[in-house]
């Protein structure tokens, strides 16, 4: 039976927006960096920044991306708050493919983040164990208060059936 | 990197080890909200089969993207950071970033280079990733 259905095929071209309440802040700026035991002072120290190019400290090029932070709600019972498609898929376990993100200028502590996600293709593929798969391709873009856009990211995740 | 200019195709960039525990995937996932239980609830991972719980993939692309800044310097901008998942990691794996130069890209105005990764844990490759990177070239 195939999994890619006319209702799934519905959702293609699907967009939705995450609007963060506030500014990104120097403060999530130098916890991300932590989390990852990153010292580099472009991200916690505006005189460096400034003596480096920039108006300020910046973010690290991946934190932009990071959509979980924009979305006002409330975790589901795995604890996830971020975005996803609410796929009408049962018995399938989700394995993230890969991710290609691209920046257009650096990000600041008082950018604001607009993050725009918009399912770009469903497809399905053959296993080499047989059976198929679904490879979601999503392009999520993030802008500024002005609209500048700052990055995007295409993210591809597959849909295994579980036996 | 103070010398841009000096870079060749082929040249290796330092070998980068991490090694992510639990306190490390719970930090990494408050800084980003992501709170899902896979990440830190080892119950949550024996009962779908997980050894341990499993490293954020875009916590991949913050080590990348950290590795890659440190090499370029201040003024280095990441313009690309394409990333493939192969395996899974879990907390405690000790992780180790290889990266190369495989084209550089000059104009009169900046130096870009294209770098290849890959992200291992003893013989297992959990990543590879591809970079682009701009620095000035005055």
């Amino acid at each position: 039976m195939a999994l890619l259905t006319d209702e799934l095929k519905s959702w293609i071209g699907r967009e939705v927006q995450y609007v963060a309440p506030e500014p990104l802040s120097t403060a999530s700026i130098r916890y991300f960096a932590s989390a990852l035991r990153d010292d580099n002072p472009l991200y916690r120290d505006d005189e460096f920044a400034r003596d480096s190019g920039h108006p300020s400290v910046i973010a690290p090029p991946t934190l932009v991306c990071e959509t979980c932070q924009y979305v006002d709600g409330q975790a589901n019972d795995d604890g996830y708050l971020g975005h996803e498609w609410d796929l009408p898929l049962t018995h399938c376990r989700l394995i993230r493919a890969g991710n290609d993100y691209e920046f257009l200028q650096p990000v600041l502590a008082s950018d604001v983040i607009t993050a725009k996600w918009t399912l770009e293709s469903i497809d399905e593929r053959s296993r080499s164990k047989g059976g198929t798969q679904l490879f979601v391709v999503s392009l999520a873009q993030y802008f500024n208060q002005d609209g500048t856009l700052l990055a995007t990211n295409r993210e591809t995740v597959v849909y295994q059936p579980i036996a | 990197m103070e010398k841009p200019v000096l870079i060749q195709i082929g040249d290796e960039l330092p070998v980068w080890r991490k090694t992510f525990q639990p306190h490390d995937l719970v930090a990494y996932g408050a800084a980003t909200w992501d709170w899902h239980r896979s990440h830190y609830d080892k119950d949550w991972a024996a009962q779908r089969g997980l050894e341990k719980p499993i490293i954020d993939g875009q916590m991949y692309g913050g080590v990348v993207a950290q590795a890659v800044m440190a090499w370029a310097g201040p003024r280095g901008f990441i313009e690309k950071l394409s990333l493939n998942y192969r395996s899974i990691a879990f907390a405690g794996d000790s992780l180790q970033l290889s990266g190369k130069v495989s084209a550089i890209e000059n104009t009169a105005e900046t130096f870009v280079f294209v770098l290849s990764h890959r992200l291992s844990k003893r013989d297992a490759v959990i990543a590879e990733a591809m970079t682009r990177v701009r620095v000035p070239s005055r």
